[in-house]
Protein backbone atom coordinates (compact mmCIF):
# COMPACT_ATOMS: atom_id res chain seq x y z
CA UNK A 1 0.00 0.00 0.00
CA UNK A 2 2.79 2.53 0.77
CA UNK A 3 4.50 1.20 -2.32
CA UNK A 4 1.32 2.43 -4.32
CA UNK A 5 0.97 5.91 -1.91
CA UNK A 6 4.60 7.01 -3.08
CA UNK A 7 4.27 5.76 -6.81
CA UNK A 8 0.85 7.92 -6.86
CA UNK A 9 2.73 10.81 -5.23
CA UNK A 10 5.14 10.61 -7.97
CA UNK A 11 2.93 10.74 -10.57
CA UNK A 12 0.79 13.35 -9.36
CA UNK A 13 2.59 17.18 -9.80
CA UNK A 14 0.77 18.82 -6.98
CA UNK A 15 2.58 17.46 -4.31
CA UNK A 16 2.40 21.36 -2.48
CA UNK A 17 -1.15 20.43 -1.85
CA UNK A 18 -0.84 16.65 -0.54
CA UNK A 19 1.28 18.40 1.97
CA UNK A 20 -1.59 20.49 3.06
CA UNK A 21 -3.82 17.78 3.18
CA UNK A 22 -1.35 15.49 5.09
CA UNK A 23 -0.52 18.17 7.68
CA UNK A 24 -4.89 18.20 7.81
CA UNK A 25 -4.83 14.55 8.22
CA UNK A 26 -2.81 15.16 11.44
CA UNK A 27 -4.76 17.91 12.78
CA UNK A 28 -7.67 15.36 12.39
CA UNK A 29 -5.95 12.76 14.14
CA UNK A 30 -5.25 15.19 16.51
CA UNK A 31 -8.87 15.87 16.77
CA UNK A 32 -10.18 12.61 17.14
CA UNK A 33 -7.63 11.60 19.86
CA UNK A 34 -8.73 14.34 21.91
CA UNK A 35 -12.53 13.33 21.28
CA UNK A 36 -14.23 16.37 20.46
CA UNK A 37 -16.58 15.61 17.98
CA UNK A 38 -17.43 19.04 16.30
CA UNK A 39 -14.21 20.52 15.44
CA UNK A 40 -13.21 17.40 13.43
CA UNK A 41 -16.07 18.59 10.88
CA UNK A 42 -15.11 21.86 11.36
CA UNK A 43 -11.63 20.84 10.07
CA UNK A 44 -12.59 18.81 6.72
CA UNK A 45 -15.01 21.55 5.95
CA UNK A 46 -12.38 23.67 4.38
CA UNK A 47 -10.27 20.75 3.77
CA UNK A 48 -12.60 20.26 1.43
CA UNK A 49 -13.09 23.35 -0.25
CA UNK A 50 -9.22 23.36 -0.80
CA UNK A 51 -9.01 20.18 -3.10
CA UNK A 52 -11.90 21.68 -4.81
CA UNK A 53 -10.54 24.99 -5.18
CA UNK A 54 -6.98 23.32 -7.01
CA UNK A 55 -7.78 20.40 -8.53
CA UNK A 56 -10.27 20.66 -10.99
CA UNK A 57 -8.89 18.07 -13.48
CA UNK A 58 -9.38 14.99 -10.78
CA UNK A 59 -11.82 16.29 -7.89
CA UNK A 60 -13.24 13.05 -7.90
CA UNK A 61 -9.89 11.31 -7.35
CA UNK A 62 -8.95 13.54 -4.98
CA UNK A 63 -12.09 13.48 -3.18
CA UNK A 64 -11.18 9.34 -2.38
CA UNK A 65 -7.79 10.38 -1.49
CA UNK A 66 -8.75 12.62 1.27
CA UNK A 67 -10.99 9.65 2.31
CA UNK A 68 -8.24 7.49 2.11
CA UNK A 69 -5.86 10.14 4.19
CA UNK A 70 -8.48 10.19 7.05
CA UNK A 71 -9.00 6.62 6.85
CA UNK A 72 -5.28 6.15 7.25
CA UNK A 73 -4.95 8.69 9.80
CA UNK A 74 -7.77 6.95 12.06
CA UNK A 75 -5.67 3.16 11.60
CA UNK A 76 -2.74 4.88 12.33
CA UNK A 77 -4.50 6.17 15.78
CA UNK A 78 -5.78 3.36 16.04
CA UNK A 79 -2.99 1.00 16.36
CA UNK A 80 -0.79 3.76 18.08
CA UNK A 81 -3.25 3.58 21.03
CA UNK A 82 -0.97 0.77 23.02
CA UNK A 83 -4.46 -0.41 24.86
CA UNK A 84 -7.60 -0.45 22.69
CA UNK A 85 -8.35 -3.69 24.68
CA UNK A 86 -11.25 -4.49 26.52
CA UNK A 87 -11.11 -5.38 30.00
CA UNK A 88 -13.48 -7.59 32.23
CA UNK A 89 -14.24 -9.38 35.20
CA UNK A 90 -17.10 -11.40 36.83
CA UNK A 91 -16.04 -10.69 40.39
CA UNK A 92 -16.93 -7.07 40.70
CA UNK A 93 -18.00 -5.93 44.47
CA UNK A 94 -21.12 -4.48 44.67
CA UNK A 95 -21.86 -3.40 48.37
CA UNK A 96 -24.71 -1.22 49.89
CA UNK A 97 -24.99 0.09 53.41
CA UNK A 98 -27.81 2.04 55.23
CA UNK A 99 -27.00 3.63 58.18
CA UNK A 100 -29.47 4.70 60.79
CA UNK A 101 -29.43 4.99 64.86
CA UNK A 102 -32.08 2.46 64.59
CA UNK A 103 -29.87 -0.24 62.97
CA UNK A 104 -27.46 -1.24 60.01
CA UNK A 105 -27.85 -3.19 57.02
CA UNK A 106 -25.32 -4.07 54.47
CA UNK A 107 -26.00 -5.95 51.57
CA UNK A 108 -22.82 -7.68 49.73
CA UNK A 109 -22.53 -9.56 46.00
CA UNK A 110 -19.15 -10.83 44.90
CA UNK A 111 -20.67 -12.04 41.60
CA UNK A 112 -21.17 -8.52 39.72
CA UNK A 113 -19.72 -8.55 36.14
CA UNK A 114 -17.65 -5.55 34.63
CA UNK A 115 -16.62 -4.61 31.06
CA UNK A 116 -14.89 -1.53 29.93
CA UNK A 117 -13.39 -0.50 27.13
CA UNK A 118 -10.12 1.37 27.44
CA UNK A 119 -10.08 2.88 23.87
CA UNK A 120 -13.40 4.06 24.18
CA UNK A 121 -13.98 4.65 27.99
CA UNK A 122 -17.41 2.91 27.50
CA UNK A 123 -18.14 0.90 30.89
CA UNK A 124 -20.94 -1.64 32.21
CA UNK A 125 -21.72 -3.20 35.01
CA UNK A 126 -24.45 -5.64 36.25
CA UNK A 127 -25.46 -7.46 39.31
CA UNK A 128 -28.00 -10.16 40.26
CA UNK A 129 -30.34 -8.66 43.43
CA UNK A 130 -30.85 -12.17 44.48
CA UNK A 131 -27.03 -12.89 44.75
CA UNK A 132 -26.72 -9.59 47.68
CA UNK A 133 -26.12 -11.24 51.03
CA UNK A 134 -27.19 -10.12 54.72
CA UNK A 135 -26.28 -10.86 57.83
CA UNK A 136 -29.39 -11.60 59.02
CA UNK A 137 -31.89 -13.87 56.93
CA UNK A 138 -34.66 -11.33 57.18
CA UNK A 139 -33.04 -8.68 55.95
CA UNK A 140 -32.21 -10.71 53.09
CA UNK A 141 -35.47 -11.90 52.23
CA UNK A 142 -37.19 -8.45 52.99
CA UNK A 143 -34.79 -6.70 50.65
CA UNK A 144 -35.60 -9.53 47.92
CA UNK A 145 -39.61 -9.23 48.61
CA UNK A 146 -40.29 -6.18 49.99
CA UNK A 147 -37.97 -3.81 48.50
CA UNK A 148 -35.95 -4.69 45.42
CA UNK A 149 -38.38 -7.38 44.38
CA UNK A 150 -35.93 -9.34 42.84
CA UNK A 151 -38.19 -11.98 41.16
CA UNK A 152 -39.50 -9.23 38.74
CA UNK A 153 -36.16 -6.84 38.45
CA UNK A 154 -33.53 -9.43 38.73
CA UNK A 155 -30.88 -7.28 38.06
CA UNK A 156 -29.54 -4.31 38.65
CA UNK A 157 -27.07 -2.33 35.67
CA UNK A 158 -25.23 0.60 34.68
CA UNK A 159 -24.30 1.75 31.55
CA UNK A 160 -21.98 4.12 30.75
CA UNK A 161 -18.56 6.05 29.88
CA UNK A 162 -16.25 7.22 31.78
CA UNK A 163 -16.27 10.76 31.05
CA UNK A 164 -12.53 11.90 31.59
CA UNK A 165 -11.14 9.23 29.75
CA UNK A 166 -7.90 11.86 28.72
CA UNK A 167 -6.65 11.60 32.15
CA UNK A 168 -6.33 7.95 32.41
CA UNK A 169 -3.61 6.32 30.77
CA UNK A 170 -4.13 2.52 30.55
CA UNK A 171 -0.78 1.65 29.90
CA UNK A 172 0.97 3.25 33.03
CA UNK A 173 0.64 2.15 36.15
CA UNK A 174 -0.91 4.81 38.10
CA UNK A 175 -3.98 5.73 40.49
CA UNK A 176 -6.42 8.11 38.28
CA UNK A 177 -9.32 10.02 39.30
CA UNK A 178 -12.61 8.98 37.25
CA UNK A 179 -15.75 10.50 36.45
CA UNK A 180 -18.52 8.39 34.84
CA UNK A 181 -21.99 9.02 33.42
CA UNK A 182 -24.69 6.74 32.23
CA UNK A 183 -27.82 5.41 32.73
CA UNK A 184 -28.19 3.27 36.54
CA UNK A 185 -31.12 1.00 36.21
CA UNK A 186 -32.18 -0.34 39.85
CA UNK A 187 -35.69 -1.58 40.53
CA UNK A 188 -36.09 -1.34 36.98
CA UNK A 189 -36.27 1.93 37.01
CA UNK A 190 -33.84 3.93 34.56
CA UNK A 191 -32.07 7.20 35.50
CA UNK A 192 -28.77 9.66 34.62
CA UNK A 193 -26.18 9.41 37.49
CA UNK A 194 -23.17 11.07 37.34
CA UNK A 195 -20.54 9.33 39.75
CA UNK A 196 -16.65 9.88 41.05
CA UNK A 197 -14.13 7.42 41.73
CA UNK A 198 -10.81 6.20 40.76
CA UNK A 199 -8.83 4.41 38.51
CA UNK A 200 -6.05 2.05 39.24
CA UNK A 201 -3.72 0.81 36.71
CA UNK A 202 -0.99 -1.48 37.56
CA UNK A 203 0.71 -4.40 35.69
CA UNK A 204 -1.78 -4.77 32.86
CA UNK A 205 -4.63 -5.08 35.31
CA UNK A 206 -7.02 -2.01 36.27
CA UNK A 207 -9.11 -1.72 39.63
CA UNK A 208 -12.11 0.25 39.40
CA UNK A 209 -13.12 2.03 42.84
CA UNK A 210 -16.31 4.25 43.62
CA UNK A 211 -18.49 5.63 46.24
CA UNK A 212 -21.66 6.89 45.53
CA UNK A 213 -25.23 7.50 46.85
CA UNK A 214 -28.75 6.14 45.95
CA UNK A 215 -32.13 7.49 47.08
CA UNK A 216 -34.76 4.51 47.00
CA UNK A 217 -37.19 6.93 46.63
CA UNK A 218 -35.57 7.63 43.12
CA UNK A 219 -35.85 4.04 41.93
CA UNK A 220 -39.94 3.63 43.21
CA UNK A 221 -38.59 1.43 46.20
CA UNK A 222 -41.56 1.87 48.41
CA UNK A 223 -40.83 1.62 52.17
CA UNK A 224 -43.93 1.45 54.97
CA UNK A 225 -43.83 4.42 56.78
CA UNK A 226 -43.76 2.44 60.16
CA UNK A 227 -39.90 1.24 58.99
CA UNK A 228 -39.09 4.17 57.36
CA UNK A 229 -36.91 5.94 60.16
CA UNK A 230 -35.37 1.98 60.08
CA UNK A 231 -33.90 2.34 56.65
CA UNK A 232 -31.65 5.65 55.53
CA UNK A 233 -33.13 8.02 53.05
CA UNK A 234 -28.88 7.56 51.25
CA UNK A 235 -28.19 4.12 50.84
CA UNK A 236 -24.16 4.06 50.21
CA UNK A 237 -22.70 2.20 47.70
CA UNK A 238 -19.66 1.07 47.18
CA UNK A 239 -18.40 -0.43 44.19
CA UNK A 240 -14.84 -2.34 43.47
CA UNK A 241 -13.55 -4.71 40.37
CA UNK A 242 -10.03 -5.77 39.50
CA UNK A 243 -10.48 -5.70 35.50
CA UNK A 244 -8.41 -8.29 33.29
CA UNK A 245 -7.73 -8.03 29.79
CA UNK A 246 -10.24 -9.98 27.70
CA UNK A 247 -8.10 -12.86 26.16
CA UNK A 248 -10.32 -12.93 22.38
CA UNK B 1 -59.72 -9.39 90.48
CA UNK B 2 -61.08 -9.19 86.82
CA UNK B 3 -59.32 -6.11 86.25
CA UNK B 4 -55.75 -7.68 87.08
CA UNK B 5 -56.89 -11.18 85.72
CA UNK B 6 -57.18 -8.65 81.98
CA UNK B 7 -53.85 -6.91 83.14
CA UNK B 8 -51.78 -10.68 83.04
CA UNK B 9 -53.64 -11.72 79.73
CA UNK B 10 -52.04 -8.17 78.26
CA UNK B 11 -48.89 -8.56 79.74
CA UNK B 12 -48.43 -12.41 78.40
CA UNK B 13 -49.43 -11.19 74.99
CA UNK B 14 -46.79 -8.70 75.10
CA UNK B 15 -43.73 -11.16 76.26
CA UNK B 16 -45.51 -14.04 73.44
CA UNK B 17 -45.09 -10.51 70.75
CA UNK B 18 -41.86 -9.18 72.00
CA UNK B 19 -39.97 -12.78 72.11
CA UNK B 20 -41.44 -14.18 68.42
CA UNK B 21 -40.58 -10.88 67.09
CA UNK B 22 -36.82 -11.17 68.63
CA UNK B 23 -36.94 -14.43 67.05
CA UNK B 24 -38.22 -13.51 63.68
CA UNK B 25 -35.91 -10.54 63.57
CA UNK B 26 -32.70 -13.01 64.78
CA UNK B 27 -33.68 -15.56 62.47
CA UNK B 28 -31.18 -17.68 61.10
CA UNK B 29 -29.81 -18.11 57.20
CA UNK B 30 -31.17 -21.21 55.97
CA UNK B 31 -29.27 -24.17 57.18
CA UNK B 32 -28.14 -25.06 53.21
CA UNK B 33 -26.30 -27.84 54.22
CA UNK B 34 -28.47 -30.04 56.31
CA UNK B 35 -31.75 -29.15 53.16
CA UNK B 36 -32.83 -31.29 50.94
CA UNK B 37 -32.09 -30.28 47.68
CA UNK B 38 -35.34 -29.22 45.95
CA UNK B 39 -33.76 -30.29 42.19
CA UNK B 40 -30.35 -31.43 41.50
CA UNK B 41 -28.78 -30.79 38.26
CA UNK B 42 -25.26 -31.27 36.01
CA UNK B 43 -23.67 -27.89 35.63
CA UNK B 44 -23.60 -27.90 31.79
CA UNK B 45 -27.15 -29.00 31.58
CA UNK B 46 -27.95 -26.29 33.39
CA UNK B 47 -26.31 -23.85 31.84
CA UNK B 48 -27.42 -25.22 28.55
CA UNK B 49 -30.99 -24.40 29.84
CA UNK B 50 -30.10 -20.67 30.91
CA UNK B 51 -28.73 -20.22 27.60
CA UNK B 52 -32.25 -21.78 25.71
CA UNK B 53 -34.35 -19.56 27.98
CA UNK B 54 -33.29 -17.38 31.12
CA UNK B 55 -36.83 -17.07 31.82
CA UNK B 56 -37.87 -20.87 32.19
CA UNK B 57 -35.02 -21.88 33.86
CA UNK B 58 -35.32 -18.41 36.20
CA UNK B 59 -38.78 -20.22 36.92
CA UNK B 60 -37.66 -23.50 37.89
CA UNK B 61 -34.29 -23.00 39.76
CA UNK B 62 -34.43 -19.20 41.27
CA UNK B 63 -34.61 -19.38 45.14
CA UNK B 64 -34.74 -23.39 45.12
CA UNK B 65 -31.81 -25.06 47.39
CA UNK B 66 -30.13 -26.77 43.84
CA UNK B 67 -27.94 -29.97 44.18
CA UNK B 68 -25.45 -29.04 41.35
CA UNK B 69 -22.52 -31.26 40.16
CA UNK B 70 -19.79 -30.15 37.99
CA UNK B 71 -15.89 -30.58 37.31
CA UNK B 72 -14.00 -27.96 38.95
CA UNK B 73 -12.64 -25.67 36.77
CA UNK B 74 -11.17 -23.17 39.27
CA UNK B 75 -11.35 -22.32 42.80
CA UNK B 76 -10.42 -18.64 43.87
CA UNK B 77 -10.32 -17.12 47.75
CA UNK B 78 -10.34 -13.55 47.27
CA UNK B 79 -8.75 -10.99 50.10
CA UNK B 80 -12.02 -11.55 52.88
CA UNK B 81 -11.23 -15.39 52.38
CA UNK B 82 -14.34 -15.77 50.34
CA UNK B 83 -14.03 -18.54 48.23
CA UNK B 84 -15.90 -19.23 44.55
CA UNK B 85 -15.63 -22.23 42.68
CA UNK B 86 -16.34 -22.03 38.76
CA UNK B 87 -18.04 -25.41 37.64
CA UNK B 88 -16.98 -26.57 33.89
CA UNK B 89 -20.53 -25.40 31.52
CA UNK B 90 -19.48 -26.98 28.45
CA UNK B 91 -19.14 -23.43 27.65
CA UNK B 92 -15.79 -20.60 26.99
CA UNK B 93 -18.39 -17.99 27.81
CA UNK B 94 -19.30 -19.25 30.90
CA UNK B 95 -18.86 -21.24 34.08
CA UNK B 96 -21.72 -22.40 36.99
CA UNK B 97 -20.21 -19.97 39.98
CA UNK B 98 -20.62 -21.35 43.11
CA UNK B 99 -20.19 -18.87 46.23
CA UNK B 100 -19.04 -20.99 49.16
CA UNK B 101 -21.67 -19.57 51.52
CA UNK B 102 -20.23 -17.05 54.83
CA UNK B 103 -23.12 -18.26 57.01
CA UNK B 104 -22.00 -21.78 57.01
CA UNK B 105 -18.88 -24.10 58.56
CA UNK B 106 -17.51 -26.05 55.64
CA UNK B 107 -15.36 -29.20 56.13
CA UNK B 108 -12.86 -27.86 53.47
CA UNK B 109 -12.49 -24.88 51.39
CA UNK B 110 -9.92 -26.23 49.00
CA UNK B 111 -11.08 -27.67 45.84
CA UNK B 112 -8.84 -28.70 42.61
CA UNK B 113 -9.35 -28.27 39.43
CA UNK B 114 -10.95 -31.51 37.74
CA UNK B 115 -12.13 -32.56 40.22
CA UNK B 116 -15.76 -33.64 40.27
CA UNK B 117 -18.28 -31.82 43.34
CA UNK B 118 -21.50 -31.28 44.02
CA UNK B 119 -22.92 -28.59 46.32
CA UNK B 120 -25.83 -27.43 47.29
CA UNK B 121 -26.88 -23.82 46.92
CA UNK B 122 -29.02 -21.43 45.87
CA UNK B 123 -29.59 -20.12 42.29
CA UNK B 124 -29.38 -16.35 41.80
CA UNK B 125 -29.57 -16.32 38.07
CA UNK B 126 -27.78 -15.67 34.92
CA UNK B 127 -25.00 -13.03 34.52
CA UNK B 128 -22.77 -14.01 31.61
CA UNK B 129 -22.24 -17.15 34.85
CA UNK B 130 -25.29 -19.23 36.46
CA UNK B 131 -24.58 -17.71 39.75
CA UNK B 132 -25.18 -19.71 42.72
CA UNK B 133 -24.65 -18.05 46.73
CA UNK B 134 -24.77 -20.05 50.07
CA UNK B 135 -23.35 -23.33 48.93
CA UNK B 136 -22.23 -25.72 50.88
CA UNK B 137 -20.59 -29.05 49.43
CA UNK B 138 -23.01 -31.94 49.93
CA UNK B 139 -21.90 -35.16 51.68
CA UNK B 140 -20.66 -38.15 49.27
Amino acid sequence: MLFSWNAWKRKNKRLRLLRVEVVEGRSVRRVLFSQSGPQQSQHSTPQQSTSQQTQHSQPFKYFIMQKFIVLFAALFLMSSSAFSQKLFTRDAKIKFSSDTPMEKIEGLNKSGTCVLDAATGKMEWKVLIKGFLFEKALMQEHFNENYLESSTFPNAQFKGQISNLSEINFSQDGKYNAKASGKLTIHGVERDVNVEGTVKVSKGSVEILSNFVVKPEDYKIAIPSLVRDNIAKEIKVTVSAVLQPLKS
Amino acid sequence: MKNKKILYAILAVALIGAVAGYMLWNKPHQDIGAAKADIAIDAIALYNEYNTDENAANAKYLDKVVAITGKVKEAAKDSDGAVKVSLEAGSDMGVVACELSPFANHSRTDFQAGEQVTFKGKCTGLNLDVIFVECVEAKK
